[in-house]
């Protein structure tokens, strides 16, 4: 629709102004809300604007210690939540392409059953076959660690399906081409498939890295040593004070790093995933 | 020396449908074959067996005296042209052309070598450096054969490679793969359904029908002495006029009210066939039958008259006729043709085969 009428032009405008202030207000009162002291929350009054303790807090937060009963300072769980989100994303892509490629390209026994077992398990995420999921990461001694963070969240059935159909769209020709030009099963791989769904893994990428970075459950029950917190279920950890103030500041300052990451990824991966998701060079 | 061997080569699919039952085709070095048929006669799987594409499930096929039924389709040292090309679409043309020799390693000056030269004999030396989504079709269709060439294959397939392609452009490419077959001297399977491209560029076409050769011989062989009246339906635009006849004492009668005199043995059910080009107007009194026209095409050079014989059965045989230079003839009009008798076809009705 190209009109050109001035007051839709300003309607739509104040519109869009208000969903952003909408969504933006609870960001900017969590960024007020970390540069005063913790006292200044209990007195009833949400200040908005900046105060002055912002400096130290996030200071504190990001390199000393994130506070009430955690001593390790937010960077750290950061740094956690990072490899366990490269871990989930890197893993599930790799696993994915390579059982894609196995059931739209190969011809072997119980092809199809192979793909429907793989479907099926979409019903079955990680939430509701946690206890097994930890009685077995439990016997194999991977609590507290990175590969116990990371392993039961691999296994994943969307995007293997993403995946299959990315490939299934890949002409029979071109395959057949590369069997003439004496492509193997693993250069044809890694010279045209994996070239030809860049934009897909891209996509998938901003997806599975957010997920991955949110996780919350799984990290909370199989992490009990501090040195293993992820940044996102240490924001819950800090609410849970017994006694004594919550120090809002320093959940403030902790929220919004955890947010930036995300942000981030998808902000520098925006044009591959729009093309990803839209259209297909093939 | 014979390059090309295929001895009763057929095909069977799992689900047992009888795709090819047998085909033998023996074919000379730097010979240029065209399969041609109808969609479905397993044209393009005769060629995709040839490719290793298909596996061969009856007889053998021999490329310069090697048994080639086990082998991958990249170690029967042939290259094909695919009908949409099927062009690496990540891949600049260079990069494209050269993929093939990479995987076979070949040292990087070599491709390069190889590359550049087959580039500047397909003009294409300007896109190398471009992906394909940026060429036009005409532009695909070179890199594709360009992609082929740089290998120096023993055999050439090509897949309905034109018809993706406007029709100006498809003569133009028709006459260029013709030139450069020659230049190289590659053995050429080409498979199309279009009898023009098929009638220029083979030097032996083999007509499929569901499956079965027809016939195998040149073109001129193929257009002069149809082997059955498929082919002779099939091969030549508008198509013969073909129409069912009976051999008596008198002649050969194709209607009720029409026998044309020949002394011939046969006797009994026949197809009776003339192509439109050999249908020669004249006056009342010479004439073997008269057309009652119902369409006319006129095309500048020739004109086509479609009209029906036998009126007064009730038969109403169609027939073509087709006459040089523009001609204006009333519709519903009658005009008197005579059927010159070196030009007949006659094919048993029950054997389909030539008389």
């Amino acid at each position: 629709m190209i009109e050109n009428r001035p007051w839709l032009t300003v309607v739509s405008h104040a519109t869009l102004m208000i969903g952003i202030a909408l969504v933006a207000l609870p960001v900017w009162m969590a960024l007020v809300a970390s540069t005063h002291p913790a006292s200044a929350f209990g007195v009833g009054h949400i200040p908005l604007w900046f105060g002055d303790a912002g400096v130290d807090t996030w200071k504190t937060v990001l390199f000393e210690k994130a506070g009430n009963g955690i001593d390790t300072p937010v960077f750290f769980m950061m740094l956690n939540s990072l490899v366990m989100a490269l871990g989930i994303t890197f893993g599930k892509i790799a696993i994915s392409l390579l059982s894609a490629y196995a059931i739209v390209f190969f011809r072997f026994p119980f092809r199809n059953l192979c793909f429907w077992i793989i479907f099926m398990t979409l019903m079955l995420p990680v939430e509701v076959r946690i206890v097994p999921t930890y009685e077995v990461i439990a016997n194999l001694n991977l609590l507290n660690s990175y590969t116990g963070l990371t392993l039961p969240l691999i296994a994943s059935a969307t995007a293997t399906f993403l995946f299959r159909q990315c490939f299934l769209s890949i002409p029979g020709e071109l395959v057949e081409a590369a069997r003439i030009d004496g492509a193997g099963p693993f250069r044809f791989f890694f010279d045209i498939l994996l070239p030809l769904s860049r934009t897909n893994i891209a996509a998938l990428f901003v997806i599975l890295f957010i997920y991955g970075w949110n996780q919350y459950l799984w990290p909370l029950l199989i992490t009990t040593d501090d040195a293993y917190y992820t940044l996102v279920m240490s924001i819950k950890r800090m609410l849970s004070v017994t006694d004594g103030d919550i120090a809002w500041n320093q959940i403030m300052a902790t929220t919004l790093l955890a947010m930036l990451p995300p942000v981030a990824v998808v902000i520098g991966m925006q044009k591959l995933f729009v093309k990803g998701l839209v259209d297909s060079e093939k | 020396m014979t390059d090309v061997v295929l001895e009763n080569v057929g095909k069977t699919y799992p689900n047992g449908y009888h795709a090819i039952p047998s085909v033998d085709l023996s074919i000379e070095e730097g010979e240029f074959i065209v399969l041609v048929g109808p969609s479905g006669c397993g044209k393009s799987t005769l060629l995709r067996m040839v490719a290793g594409l298909e596996s061969i499930s009856e007889g053998e096929l021999r490329i310069r005296g090697e048994r080639m039924n086990e082998k991958e389709p990249a170690e029967r040292d042939i290259a094909m042209v695919f009908q949409n090309y099927a062009l690496y679409p990540h891949m600049t043309v260079y990069a494209n052309m050269a993929y093939g020799l990479k995987n076979r390693g070949v040292p990087k000056n070599q491709i390069e070598e190889k590359v550049t030269h087959v580039a500047d004999m397909l003009g294409l030396t300007e896109l190398l450096q471009r992906k394909p989504g940026q060429l036009s079709g005409g532009q695909r269709q070179r890199v594709a054969m360009g992609r082929a060439m740089v290998r120096d294959p023993k055999v050439f397939l090509f897949d309905e490679p034109l018809s993706n392609l406007d029709a100006k452009l498809r003569v133009q490419m028709r006459v260029e793969i013709r030139q450069l077959q020659r230049k190289l001297g590659t053995t050429t399977l080409y498979v199309t359904h279009d009898q023009v491209e098929a009638m220029t560029l083979a030097d032996r076409l083999v007509v499929l029908n569901k499956g079965k050769a027809e016939q195998i011989g040149t073109p001129m062989d193929i257009y002069n002495q149809p082997a059955t009246p498929f082919v002779a339906a099939f091969i030549g635009s508008p198509s013969m006029n073909l129409i069912d006849a009976n051999v008596t004492e008198q002649g050969v009668k194709i209607s009720d009210a029409v026998t044309l005199p020949l002394s011939h043995e046969h006797r009994g059910e026949v197809v009776w066939g003339i192509r439109p080009e050999h249908l020669v107007v004249c006056d009342e009194k010479n004439a073997d039958f008269a057309l009652r026209i119902q369409a006319v095409e006129s095309l500048g050079a020739e004109t086509l008259i479609h009209g029906v014989i036998d009126e007064k059965s009730g038969k109403n045989e169609p027939m073509v006729v087709r006459l040089a230079g523009p001609h204006l003839p009333d519709i519903n009009s009658l005009i008197w043709l005579t059927a010159p008798v070196q030009h007949w076809h006659l094919f048993d009705a029950k054997t389909q085969q030539r008389l």
